[in-house]
């Protein structure tokens, strides 16, 4: 019955992707539901405040404007960027990647799993590409049903959000996020904790956002933003999905993904 | 039970060993792993890998799987360099981890799934066989079973897809006597189909009893390899023996390998290390009324190791 080399190359691939996403199935609801609500209530509620607002916002201070992209919010899709797409969904979904990538890596490394994984015939780079591609998938099911529930809320509360353009603004999250996938790969190549890979992971998440931020305020600092990920995030839902940039990124963070497989593959991987 | 004939098999001695390590090493940093380490074992033996806790039998076979690399030496498995065709070897091989898990939630029937799909076979029927052998749920998650079964589920494993090697850490930690009897009664089969098992563990009488070599690592150092009979042969084992006439048991005293005597009353204590068989001798000519022998602990295996080491 022993198979010699083990099973191909797509097939071990297919299988560690499923499992992972099994293991992660409740993500789709933990992470997307209360996104998807949020999103959901904020566009529910444009017809009512969209008066005052625009009124507020007309006090607010230049500079806070443009940091937050909420120069002007004249229709649902400006107002559904400032309150939940240039902030909220983008660090959500970042750490909800990491999490994910530690789930399939230093976790199952915790909790043993990993030892069992690599006692068959499968390589760690494969356990890692996996890891990477369902991290792609969960990702991406998660901003389909935040999308979805946003998109419902709409309907609902007649609010007359586009919903091309709001596709467009949660698909540009994904690359995003899943760039942070590929820096927790190249985390666990340094270490098999959890807390380690998490915590570096997401501080670098909130530096990144910080930095582009304080570049957007200042523009003597400006040209700090290209340390960041977020100035090639850009405002979708109301500029469309910028090709050069969605590509770029999500390129950067296969790299990544790749580089962290072969640091895991080079690393011990201690008791 | 351990008969070591298969390594005096000229067709078993003549493939490329299951196992062969030469000056294996790992260090981690200022800290000791394993030092020098060199074996052989070969296809259809079983070989016991005895220690105490910390001495580093684990970071053993974790170099072996290429879970981590040696700083120096090399291991090869089938003739296969342990690094380099690391993906090959553990097509051959099964596994079963020291502190085995797979996750909270997962059942062992997911974990089975998984494995069967890595290694392109079908080992469910292979796998409920011998869930049903060793009272296995496979249908709860590993989270609510206990350590021994956990552990059983760990077993399956690693055996059910008929591996050519067994590399096991402690595998009979958290069964119960009953299970434990079953998992050697396994091993033995396994042996019997071919496979080489390498037995890590701490348990003399585990390792007596099933294995055909036994290497002694101590201190990250491998001591010594010897065929299992040899290595009892220096073990010291405490005896206690009652006679209907206690007069002639001054003459023990006497007898080859005797030591640490203590009389009181009928009865006698003392500790006897090699050939047993003068001690029997001279008891034959009495009216032995009580015998009882200790086995002896790891330590006192150590120590009739060194003794005669000394002598």
């Amino acid at each position: 019955m022993s198979a010699r080399g083990g099973a191909p190359l797509g097939a071990q691939v297919a299988a560690l992707v499923a499992t992972h996403l099994s293991d992660r199935r409740r993500s789709v609801l933990a992470w997307g539901l209360p996104l998807g609500l949020m999103s959901s209530f904020i566009v529910a509620i444009y017809p009512s405040v969209e008066e005052s607002l625009s009124k507020a916002i007309r006090g607010y201070p230049q500079g806070l404007k443009e940091a937050f992209g909420i120069g002007q919010l004249s229709n649902i899709e400006q107002y559904l960027h400032a309150e939940m797409l240039s902030l909220i969904v983008p660090l959500a979904m970042g750490y909800l990647a990491v999490r994910a990538i530690a789930s399939g890596l230093t976790l199952a490394a915790e909790s043993g799993r990993l030892d069992v994984l690599l006692s068959a015939p499968v390589s760690r780079s494969r356990v890692v590409l996996a890891g990477f591609l369902a991290t792609a998938v969960e990702l991406a099911v998660v901003l389909l049903v935040t999308g979805l529930l946003c998109g419902i809320g709409s309907l609902l509360a007649g609010s007359g959000l586009d919903a091309s353009r709001a596709a467009a603004g949660f698909a540009d999250v994904w690359p995003l996020a899943l760039l942070f996938a590929g820096f927790a790969a190249i985390a666990a190549g340094f270490s098999l904790r959890t807390s380690v890979v998490t915590g570096s992971v997401a501080g670098l998440l909130v530096a990144m956002y910080v930095v582009d931020l304080v570049g957007r305020l200042d523009t003597g600092l400006s040209g700090l933003r290209y340390a960041s990920v977020f100035k090639y995030y850009g405002n979708a839902i109301e500029d469309g999905i910028e090709p050069v940039a969605f590509l770029g990124v999500t390129l950067a963070a296969c790299a990544l993904a790749a580089l962290g497989a072969w640091l895991f593959e080079r690393r011990d991987l201690a008791a | 039970m351990s008969s070591g004939g298969c390594v005096d098999n000229p067709r078993v001695a003549a493939d490329p060993p299951a196992i062969e390590t030469e000056a294996l090493t790992k260090r981690y940093g200022r800290h000791r792993g394993i030092e020098d380490v060199s074996f052989t074992v070969r296809p259809g033996e079983v070989f016991g890998f005895l220690g105490p806790n910390g001495a580093g039998k684990t970071t053993t076979i974790r170099t072996l799987l290429d879970l981590i690399h040696p700083t120096s030496g090399s291991a090869r498995i089938f003739g296969l360099d342990s690094r380099r065709e690391s993906v090959a070897i553990r097509a051959r091989l099964g596994n079963l981890p020291g502190d085995f898990g797979f996750g909270r939630e997962a059942t062992g029937r997911e974990a089975v799934r998984l494995l069967s799909r890595l290694r392109g076979l079908d080992g469910g029927a292979r796998a409920d066989e011998l869930a049903q052998r060793f009272r296995a749920d496979l249908d709860r998650p590993l989270g609510q079973l206990s350590r021994g079964n956990r552990q059983k589920v760990g077993l399956i494993l690693a055996v059910f897809h008929r591996p050519e090697l067994l590399v096991l850490d402690e595998p009979t930690s958290g069964l119960d006597p009953l299970m434990q009897e079953e998992f050697l009664a396994l091993v033995a089969e396994e042996r019997e189909r071919g496979c080489a098992v390498f037995l890590s563990s701490h348990e003399l009488d585990e390792v007596q009893r099933v294995c055909d070599r036994v290497g002694i690592v101590r201190g990250g150092r491998l001591i010594a390899v010897e065929r299992m009979a040899d290595l009892l042969g220096k073990a010291r084992r405490r005896f206690s023996v009652e006679l209907a006439d206690p007069s002639r048991l001054e003459r023990l005293r006497e007898l080859p390998g005797v030591s640490d005597l203590e009389l009181a009353g009928n009865r006698a204590t003392f500790t006897a290390a090699g050939d047993l068989d003068a001690v029997v001798r001279e008891l034959a000519g009495h009216h032995v009324v009580d015998l009882e022998a200790t086995h002896p602990s790891l330590e006192e295996v150590f120590l009739g190791y060194y003794d005669e080491g000394e002598a």
